[in-house]
């Protein structure tokens, strides 16, 4: 799970997965 | 084409916007879900849906290409599912106008 990463897409390829991603809270536990 | 993208919109008021690098993260206070939106330009189109006349007026201002609009469209509604925006209300007045 790396957005930053994740926004290497191609022009005219964009799909909504690209734009979102829904994550569970439990797994943000340590990060934020 | 996306009947979506002629509707007003706006961000749930339980949601809170927080900027990261990638985007934005965004929370849901009263279902408690975080979604990433990855997108800088999806990040100011959430923003300014509140003011906007429609989503397509939203996504214009934002510089989204009309070519990506349908997926800014999925991902809105994906935004949707788990109320991070929602229909805006037309007050009577807006409608005659």
């Amino acid at each position: 799970m790396n957005p930053e990463t994740d926004n290497q897409i191609q022009q005219g390829e964009l799909a909504a997965e690209d734009l979102i991603e829904e994550v569970s809270i439990d797994g943000m536990c340590g990060v934020y | 084409m996306d009947v979506l993208l002629g509707e007003p919109w706006m961000l749930s008021p339980s949601v809170a916007l927080r900027p990261e690098p990638f985007g934005a993260l965004a929370y849901h206070f009263g279902n408690r879900k975080l979604t990433f939106l990855k997108r800088p330009e999806l990040v100011a189109v959430v923003r300014a849906l509140g003011e906007a006349a429609d989503v397509r007026t939203a996504l214009e201002a934002a510089g989204v290409p009309a070519s990506q609009h349908p997926a800014y469209a999925a991902a809105l509604r994906g935004l949707a599912a788990t109320d991070m925006i929602r229909p805006r209300p037309v007050a009577a007045a807006e409608e005659v106008a």
